[in-house]
């Protein structure tokens, strides 16, 4: 053991991050680099610091580690109170892992801030709407990924304990750091009955030995030893509760879906946010930013849920538009990649009633070096030694990328090493910040046209306009006044599901200052069709409908002012008079 | 000399006396009335201050009413031993429950022996906002909890509830004479109102409100009663999202998730008790529950089915496909059945696993034979099945403990004559094979179908092609029409309103049931309130609460003196030569349950038991020092072997490590 860590003390002054060295973090905040848990803090102060009128700043609570969870919230209190104007959610990072998620919601603040007063579109989102942003959800995830040595896809949990390997200890066998340099790489043995031969195009590279062929190596897995001395490897490591099938709605046991933690909710931090959602009711948008992979996913998790179709149709706006912006991208429902229960997506369209969006950011494939643009064809039965199954030609390209373009910085060469166990071996192998994560050159790209994508759909929640079309004098003292409610955005003031599940109350249009004698729904304004309301006239509930319209008709008694009142849980309340 | 010993004697007993007098106070609850809010909470201090040694409040919780829940543990001094959780009256409307709690927790402070080897918790209050309607000058039964709630969802939250327009301290029924109504006047019974059989050419006269007015005029009737959420229906397992009064997800509202909280954060908890509606104590937790997965018949998925040699279109036992499985591991990886449901997605089990209805079926026996040797009434109207979303389905389900709930009181049940020639009853035809019920042939099966009032579409030949194709089985259609309301014979009142009225007019004194008399409605115009009182069916008189809980609630200790223990039961060593040793260690466990529960062994939940060997210079050449035992069956004995490399001196510990099946060390000496 003291080994590793004199080995450990050496190595640490060579550790290869990219948060390191970064300079002064001011705004407008740089997007050329990543930012750790203390950096994004450092950010949304810088942020809130610039913009004290635009922002506020707060702790919405605190990890299973003590951490601090912020939420910014982007409203100009010129143009009313936060609660009033359509919300839009955006987070990331909910795997402590998938960190560029977090950049992208630290990205949209900083653009929609600074270009705010400058940019006209930008303005206008900022004016109309109330933006949330949590950048960063599994702040302990964040924090140790940066910290602790990790592989690019170790570290999603949430920090409470689990017994993985069923030996009553929990937590006691994960990766080890053994070379010290603040990745879990692959090690790799020497052996003559391996599966595995050096790539004869890039000695840095294996692949699968077929037929005849001698083997060279056997691949012994992630960096790691037995430390508790069971006979297996890294089978027991932090957590593992997914945050993302922690959540109330549909939310299903471990046996089902393994990382569901033992019930709803019970992650500290998630359950803090949730308060902090279920109080803005006014969310109509939300976006939780993941990597990888290139999806835009939208409900329902399970393909046992069914969704309203009109509900489809407004996705499909959104949707087809994010695929655009960036066209690897694809849009899909989410059980299409894998059926989830209890994620976050779902939760805030089933439970808040917001439209919602997993985006899966990053495609590995962006990491090109060729002439020809053209991709290349993975072969099944493919002796590649690679990430998922991809072609071996794929990883010399990767490979190549790296060193021609990345400069060198997400692959580490092969090192021999003093297994306790294996004996002589070599560690090496791509490094915690590859694979998933855009090497920072990329990174402005790739937030950005996230952000835009954020930003058409913010564009695109309910602006409900109220005009009165027609006053007429119908004799005996009575008046028909006719209303119309329009939207010309693609979100409807509400989602067509919460209709369907009556999770809140619809719009409510209220007439008073005369005696409303009856008063409904028009359905043919020509022919005068109504659908009058039995009871309570004066009232009227109500959802304005994407890109559409919603009339309706009053016969009122009486002289004076009448006032019409709209208002709504997501869009803007309304209010207008008529002279009588 | 010997009158020294007598002083001597006299006061060490004193002393003695004097010990168990601070440790386990008379402590007197008087069961002669219902205990409120704040007298449950009192109780519970005066319980807790009066045994400060072994006795401890947690509060757990604040309702959204303001009012908090509050566990009262009796054992805090005990280390190392298994806990019961008891829960009463989850859903706020049996106030008998709460009493069952209490009189549950006097008990075990008046009493050493049952607080020596197992530690209590004990919620009688995890309602306290609806619970507390039973005790308000306007006495109604309500579930939910004072989350403000807009119900109806218009423009106003709980604006349109009950009134008690009579004044005589109860929400009843209200009936107006309506031509659209669907409701008569049963022959039998003035009182009593039936729905008009429209296939018989009859015509209802009335129509049937809740005792109110339509405060916020939108023509509906106590549409929006002030109050949230039920938290006896506010559990994960089968949470009914659909259902408002469940709320929008199991565990929003505070009671809930504090006490789910508060059972995983004492893995020592290894068996609940629900006291409350449902009776698993009589009658085992029950099945048909379309939906779930069904282990003796499973399709594998095209992509695993080609991996394990299987045949994507037939279906395969569960035993079956592990066996597929098995050579795909690594040597001497345990293949469970849990594993395999995971891997497949096979989703939730929604029925009792078989192996835990053994149990459930002979303990049910025993409490029968228990209640018949206390002379106590049995014949008494079914207790309400369990809900979906429920504290006692979701302590089974997930959990994974053994879950009991108990219901202490419904009305005796009339009797009636015996009937002629019954013909097969549900529960005979539960047992049968399927081919024993083919075998009665078509005209049994008709009949047995028409007399429990099975929907028409199932005639005895569609029954019968359905179990030869293998879609139902016996039981699991006799576990659906259990849950089929039951027959009422033409031209009599049901069996549920000849009991109830029979007891109002025997036991209560005609009290127990509102005269219709007239009143003028602002709305409705003319209208009869009246019906039977709120609480009718679920609470007695104050005055049996102590016979109902004396001879019941014992029953739950009787119930923990059944839980799992795991000991070493003996070893053997074998000198294999050259300082090699083979190691056999025998567990046994004593007690009659099994560990775990057959559904905790699906769900990988409480955690295995560990054996865990130590010792000096001790080699592992097969096995390893932390062994999981995996489940054991009650009275079972298990053995697990090791071999080692050790000393022929030296010696080594044997534990049993657990949080909740008791613990256990053993001192082995290798060589004898």
């Amino acid at each position: 053991m003291k080994r590793y860590i004199l080995i450990t003390l050496i190595l640490s002054f060579s550790v290869l991050t990219f948060a390191a060295d970064k300079g002064k973090i001011e705004v407008p905040l740089r997007f050329d680099r990543y930012y750790n848990y203390d950096d994004v803090t450092t950010a949304l102060k810088a942020l809130n610091n610039a913009f004290p009128k635009l922002t506020t700043l707060e702790v919405v609570g605190q990890s299973e580690e003590g951490r601090n969870i912020y939420a910014l919230t982007i409203n100009n209190p010129e143009t009313g109170n936060h609660l009033e104007k359509p919300g839009v959610y955006i987070d990331g990072n909910i795997h402590g892992n998938e960190i560029q998620a977090g950049e992208v919601c630290l990205y949209y603040a900083n653009m929609l801030l600074s270009k705010y007063g400058e940019n006209e579109k930008i303005t206008k989102v900022v004016d109309k709407n109330a933006h949330y942003i949590i950048p960063v959800v599994n702040v302990d995830g964040r924090y140790h990924f940066f910290e602790d040595a990790n592989t690019p896809d170790s570290n999603r949990s949430i920090r409470i304990p689990k017994d993985d390997d069923n030996d009553g200890l929990v937590d006691e066998d994960g990766y080890d750091d053994l070379d010290g340099d603040g990745n879990i790489c692959q090690m790799r043995i020497k052996d003559p009955f391996g599966n595995y031969k050096t790539d004869p195009e890039d000695p840095r590279l294996m692949m699968r030995v077929r037929g005849e062929e001698k083997g060279e190596w056997t691949v012994l897995g992630l960096e790691g030893i037995d430390n508790d001395h069971d006979g297996r490897i890294n089978e027991d490591s932090e957590g593992y509760l997914d945050p993302n099938r922690n959540w109330g709605f549909d939310w299903m046991p471990p046996y089902v879906q393994s990382g569901a933690g033992l019930y709803p909710m019970s992650g500290v931090g998630l359950k803090s946010i949730a308060k902090f959602i279920e109080a803005r009711p006014n969310i109509i948008m939300g976006y939780a930013f993941h990597n990888n992979g290139g999806l835009w996913l939208r409900p329902p998790s399970s393909s046992d849920i069914r969704i309203d179709n009109r509900d489809i149709a407004v996705f499909d706006i959104l949707g087809t538009n994010s695929e655009k912006i960036d066209p690897d991208y694809v849009y899909q429902p989410a059980y299409d990649l894998y059926p989830t229960y209890g994620d976050f997506d779902s939760y805030l369209y089933d439970i808040i009633g917001a439209y919602s969006f997993t985006g899966e950011l990053f495609i590995e494939d962006h990491q090109t070096y060729r002439k020809d643009t053209k991709k290349p064809t993975p072969t099944l039965q493919d002796q590649s030694q690679g990430r998922r199954g991809t072609s071996q030609e794929r990883n010399r390209e990767v490979l190549d990328f790296n060193d021609h373009v990345a400069l060198g910085e997400l692959y580490k060469d092969w090192v021999p090493y003093h297994h306790p166990l294996y004996g002589d071996i070599e560690i090496g192998g791509w490094i915690k910040m590859s694979s998933r994560l855009p090497h920072p050159f990329m990174l402005t790209d790739l937030v950005h046209r996230a952000a835009a994508a954020v930003l058409f759909a913010s564009e695109n929640t309910p602006e409900v306009k109220m005009e009165v079309t027609e006053t007429k004098d119908l004799g005996n003292g009575l008046k028909r006044v006719r209303v119309r409610l329009s939207n010309e955005n693609a979100l409807p003031s509400m989602t067509y599901q919460a209709i369907t599940t009556k999770l809140h109350p619809k719009d409510i249009l209220k007439v008073s200052g005369v005696k409303v004698v009856a008063g409904g729904t028009l359905t043919d304004q020509y022919m005068d069709k109504v659908n009058y309301k039995e009871y309570r006239p004066e009232i009227q509930f109500l959802s304005v409908p994407s890109y559409g319209k919603i009339d309706f008709q009053f016969i009122v008694e009486g002289k004076g002012q009448m006032q019409i009142e709209y208002t709504s849980q997501k869009a803007k309340d309304l209010k207008a008079s008529v002279k009588l | 000399m010997r009158k020294k010993l007598t002083v001597f004697l006299t006061v060490l007993l004193s002393f003695l006396v004097l010990q168990g007098f601070n440790s386990y106070a008379q402590n007197k609850i008087a069961f002669t009335k219902y205990h409120n809010y704040s007298e449950v909470q009192d109780a519970l201090k005066s319980l807790a201050d009066a045994n400060p040694a072994i006795a401890e409040l947690h509060k757990i919780a604040v309702s959204p009413g303001g009012k908090e829940v509050t566990i009262l543990e009796i054992g805090k001094n005990l280390k190392d031993k298994p806990a019961v959780f008891i829960g009463a009256n989850f859903e706020g409307i049996t106030p008998v429950s709460t009493e069952g709690a209490l009189y549950l927790a006097n008990l075990l402070l008046n009493s050493k022996e049952n607080t020596e080897n197992v530690k209590w918790f004990i919620l009688p209050l995890p309602n306290p906002d609806a619970s507390e309607n039973y005790f308000s000058s306007v006495v109604y039964e309500k579930s939910t909890n004072d989350q403000k709630l807009n119900k109806d969802i218009d423009d106003q939250v709980d604006e349109d509830g009950f009134e008690d327009l009579n004044g005589d301290g109860f929400i009843t029924q209200m009936r107006v004479k309506d031509p659209e109504g669907t409701y008569k006047i049963s022959p039998n019974d003035p009182r009593i109102m039936v729905r008009a059989d429209a296939g018989k050419g009859e015509r209802g006269e009335y129509k049937i409100y809740i005792e109110g007015i339509d405060n916020d005029g939108d023509g509906v009737y106590n549409e929006d009663e002030p109050g949230g959420i039920n938290v006896g229906i506010n559990f994960p397992h089968l949470f009914d999202h659909k259902n408002k009064d469940a709320g929008i997800y199991a565990g929003i509202t505070p009671e809930s998730f504090a006490v789910m909280k508060f059972i995983y954060d004492h893995p020592e908890i290894s068996m609940i008790e629900t006291i409350g509606t449902s009776d698993f104590c009589i009658e085992p937790p029950k099945g048909g529950r379309r939906g779930g997965a069904n282990m003796q018949s499973i399709k594998i998925p095209r992509r695993y089915a080609t991996q394990f040699g299987a045949d994507p279109d037939k279906t395969y036992t569960m035993d079956e496909i592990i066996e597929f499985v098995k050579p795909m591991v690594p040597e001497g990886m345990e293949v469970t059945a849990s594993m395999i449901a995971g891997f497949l997605g096979l989703g939730a089990a929604v029925n009792p696993q078989d192996n835990d209805l053994k149990f459930y079926s002979k303990l049910s026996e025993d409490y029968k034979e228990y209640l018949k040797e206390k002379k106590f009434n049995t014949e008494r109207l079914d207790p309400p099945r369990d809900k979906d979303g429920s504290f006692e389905l979701w302590a089974y389900y997930q959990v994974g403990v053994p879950s009991f709930s108990m219901n202490l009181f419904t009305v005796p049940k009339v009797k009636e004559e015996k009937k002629e020639e019954e013909g097969l009853s549900l529960e005979e035809v539960e047992k049968m094979e399927v081919k024993e019920f083919i075998a009665l042939g078509e005209e049994k099966i008709t009949a047995f179908l028409k007399a429990n009032k099975a929907p028409e579409q199932f005639s005895a030949k569609s029954i019968i092609d359905m179990m030869n194709s293998g879609r139902v089985t016996p039981k699991q259609m006799a576990g659906m029409m259990k849950n089929m309301p039951k027959p009422v014979k033409e031209g009599e009142l049901s069996e549920k309103d000849k009991s109830l009225l029979a007891y109002i007019d025997k036991d209560l004194g005609g009290k127990g049931f509102a005269a219709w008399e007239k009143y003028q409605h602002p709305t409705l115009g003319e209208v009869e309130i009246g019906g039977y009182l709120p609480f009718l069916e679920s609470t007695p008189p104050a005055s049996m609460i102590d016979s109902l809980c004396s001879v019941q609630i014992p029953w739950l200790i009787k119930l923990s003196e059944k839980l799992p223990e795991i000991k070493i039961l003996d070893e053997k060593i074998t000198d294999m030569g050259s300082g090699i040793w083979k190691l056999e260690l025998f567990v046994e466990n004593k007690g009659y349950l099994p560990y775990p529960t057959s559904m905790g062994e699906r769900n990988s939940q409480p955690a295995s038991v560990i054996v865990l060997l130590e010792g000096k210079d001790l080699e592992f050449l097969e096995g390893y020092s932390r062994t999981p035992l995996g489940s054991i069956g009650g009275n079972q004995v298990k053995r697990l072997t090791w071999i080692i490399k050790a000393g022929k001196t030296s010696s080594i510990t044997a534990k049993i490590e657990s949080k909740n099946v008791g613990s256990d060390v053993k001192q082995i000496k290798i060589g004898g």
